[in-house]
């Protein structure tokens, strides 16, 4: 990394300038455009709303919408590197973009339906054990005791770092010969374990370190949510005879829904498209531990098959859409937002 | 505080502004290089622009091969592609393809530049890169105090290796992760990666089945390798002394003189006992490539810059600083080179090495080389097995790439 001397500090400041310099001309261009255009010449009594707004409107154009569109229209075309500059665009062509998804690799050797197979059981167990990681830790730690926030520090501290900078040290952790994974398994007698190479551990060093990654999101949800049940409810359970088992099954876990629902669903959105984790610790590229938008990266930017990828990434937001929608209809877990 | 943040913003506008109306030829040069490579080239940036005062290059640094050439293409398309790259001639393959770099043709005077290194980077009739140095070749690297002289051929390497390597000390490491580290085994079984035709894979054959035996055998049966190793980590173990000798580059060779000074040998990879071939690494080097359509001031101060570099006084200093091999005729005689052991050691290997394949099919075939020879060394797959996968994987890739 190039130090802090005060040659970096002034072209930092120049570059940070110049770039200011055109956001705040920018701004100023469309509010007098804004301004002239709806307060002068249409006279419109909501000038100043969205005078205000035009900046936001301006930015979440640029930024959300124009790439959605263009990522649409990218789906139609044959860009790739043979043509990269004089690429094509028609039906016919993200026709055939939509069916090679399904009909061909879409990488070397693996297929649309096993990744997406392969991409549910990455997501399923790393759902299941956040939650039940989660709800564990969390159940202890609602109650009194000794030390309860010194544990709760240490428990949300996964949270609290990178996700990057914890990737790569678990990485580091499975090395053959000095990542401490192995080092215990060689200490208590047993064969070390070839993390980075053996399709199978592979996957399971991914799944591990998203599971130790994901738990305190869980916890402090579930956390937060046991705190708002009445402690009324279990009082009235025990003097019923209820065992703890029961008062957990009819009380806890219905009262919880409203706060798990959510949580799922955005934990099954997270870990479907979790990046990260899955292409991190895939040192070797191995295509058995590519998920979909690990597959879909490397489609697009180590084949450069742009169309292609374009195309699947519709196909992926479509297939993440159906799990969402299927999961919170299911589970009505939604329902006290709309009642 | 809140004041100090408006003179600080109001300072940077300010400095905007200026650099805004500046009128300097400004070029962005973006660049592979590690550490030891990265201070020369900063060193040589502030040397052109003191002597040029009008002109100013801006040095980024990409932290792979990789990351360049994926933001490279990214850059061209967004119309913010950087004036001058300094990167490997494999990317010449992809960035044609793409019609995103200059030819150079007319450019500069070619015949200056070593012929081999010029033909590193021909494509389609043109050439796309002037060389900065040559070679990138893999060689073996060893350690006079642990050995006195490398081993000539693989039943020899075999034999020496099994007696060196004991209790956490290997006698050969190298990075096991990574296809361009077989390469010359399969050159020594005399294989190749492609065809006649230079695009048609083949992998499938009974060389490369033979290679990845060799590389099985080497790691189960001698056991004279780590049972895993990356490129860090073999490096570590030759620089700790754990390993007594490693297949590296001559990107490496400056690193290992620091570590192991006078103790440090260079020789070719051991002949291949089997064929009698010796190994043949791929020969490429690090190029300069100028973006499509650079043109005016800013074409007339990259190519004051590239002749800067190339100056027989600056392709020397490279040998001097970074061990490399010149890529400049005039600079190739001079006793620099043919009197230091470890550079003609370094030229010694280059000589039975054979340039790397820029085409864009090489892609696939790396990429399906790579899981497969993990597998034969990790036991989970026969030599067989890996080599069929590895032909369909590359076939199936190529046509995805239509």
């Amino acid at each position: 990394m190039e130090a802090l001397t005060a040659e970096v500090a002034v072209n930092t400041l120049k570059e940070l300038g110049s770039m200011v310099l055109y956001i705040i001309l920018g701004t100023v261009i469309l509010e007098i455009l804004v301004y002239l255009v709806l307060g002068k010449i249409f006279k419109s009594k909501y000038t100043l709303p969205y005078m205000l707004m035009i900046a936001a409107i301006f930015g979440i154009t640029m930024l959300v919408i124009y790439p959605i569109g263009y990522e649409v229209r990218l789906a139609f075309t044959n860009m790739g590197l043979r043509h990269f500059r004089t690429y094509t665009l028609s039906w016919a062509q993200g026709l055939k973009n939509f069916g090679l998804i399904f009909s061909e690799p879409v990488l070397k050797q693996i297929r649309f339906f096993p990744l997406l197979f392969r991409t549910i059981l990455w997501t399923a167990v790393n759902v299941v054990f956040h939650l039940a990681g989660g709800l564990g830790l969390a159940i202890l730690l609602n109650r009194q005791m000794r030390g309860r926030g010194i544990y709760r520090t240490l428990l949300v501290f996964p949270w609290a770092v990178p996700q990057i900078i914890a990737v790569l040290a678990w990485k580091g952790e499975f090395h053959y010969e000095y990542g401490f994974v192995n080092v215990i398994l060689k200490s208590i007698g047993m064969q070390p374990i070839q993390w980075m190479v053996s399709p199978f551990w592979n996957f399971a060093a991914a799944c591990i370190t998203n599971i130790w990654l994901g738990i305190p999101f869980m916890m402090v949800i579930i956390l937060g949510g046991l705190q708002s049940i009445p402690l009324e409810f279990y009082d009235a359970a025990e003097i019923d005879g209820a065992s703890r088992w029961q008062q957990f099954r009819n009380i806890t876990l219905p009262l919880l829904k409203p706060v798990l629902t959510p949580a799922v669903v955005l934990g099954i959105i997270w870990t479907f498209n979790n990046f990260n984790v899955p292409y991190m610790i895939n040192a070797n590229e191995l295509e058995t531990t590519d998920i979909l938008v690990t597959a879909l990266f490397r489609a697009a930017f180590e084949y450069h098959r742009y169309g292609f990828s374009a195309a699947f990434a519709m196909v992926i937001f479509i297939a993440l859409f159906i799990i969402a929608s299927v999961y919170i209809r299911m589970t009505h877990g939604l329902k006290g937002a709309y009642e | 505080m809140k004041k100090f943040l408006t003179v600080l913003l109001v300072l940077a506008m300010l400095m905007g502004m200026v650099c805004i109306a500046s009128a300097k030829v400004n070029l962005i040069l973006w660049t592979k290089e590690g550490e030891e490579l990265l201070q020369w080239n900063k060193s040589l940036l502030e040397e052109f622009m003191k002597a040029n005062p009008d002109i100013t290059i801006e040095l980024v640094k990409k932290t792979s091969v990789e990351i360049l050439r994926e933001d490279f293409l990214t850059a061209s398309l967004a119309g913010a592609a950087p004036d001058i790259l300094w990167t490997v001639s494999d990317h010449a393959g992809p960035f044609v393809v793409a019609d995103i770099i200059e030819p150079v043709d007319n450019l500069f005077d070619l015949n200056m530049y070593v012929d081999s290194a010029m033909d590193a980077v021909k494509l389609e009739g043109k050439y796309w890169g002037i060389p900065i140095s040559n070679g990138n070749q893999l060689m073996l690297l060893y350690n006079k105090k642990l050995i006195a002289e490398a081993p000539k051929d693989t039943d020899e390497l075999f034999a020496v290796g099994k007696k060196l390597t004991t209790g956490g000390n290997y006698a050969l490491v190298w990075n096991q992760t990574e296809p361009f580290w077989l390469v010359p085994w399969l050159g020594g079984f005399k294989g190749k990666v492609f065809a006649e035709d230079g695009v048609t894979p083949t992998l499938n054959t009974p060389e490369m089945v033979a290679t990845l035996k060799f590389l099985h055998d080497m790691k189960f049966d001698a056991k004279i390798i780590p049972p895993e190793c990356d490129y860090d980590g073999a490096d570590t173990l030759f620089k700790e002394g754990k390993a007594t000798m490693i297949i590296n580059g001559d990107w490496s060779i400056s690193g290992y003189v620091s570590a192991l000074g006078d103790d440090l040998g260079v020789a070719r990879i051991p002949k291949v006992s089997a064929t009698g071939e010796w190994p043949k690494p791929y020969t490429s080097g690090t190029y300069f490539m100028l973006v499509k359509d650079i043109s005016g001031d800013k074409l007339k101060a990259a190519q004051d810059f590239i002749a800067f570099v190339s100056s027989k006084e600056k392709q020397l200093e490279m040998v001097r600083v970074l061990n490399q091999l010149p890529a400049v005729k005039e600079a190739l005689d001079d006793p620099l080179i043919t009197e230091n052991p470890i550079l003609k050691g370094s030229a010694d290997q280059m000589v039975v090495g054979t340039p790397m394949p820029t085409v864009l099919e090489m892609r696939c075939n790396w990429d399906s080389m790579k899981p497969e020879m993990l597998a034969v060394l990790a036991d989970i797959k026969s030599p067989e097995d890996a080599a069929k996968l590895m032909q369909s994987s590359a076939e199936s890739c190529i046509k995805s790439l239509e």
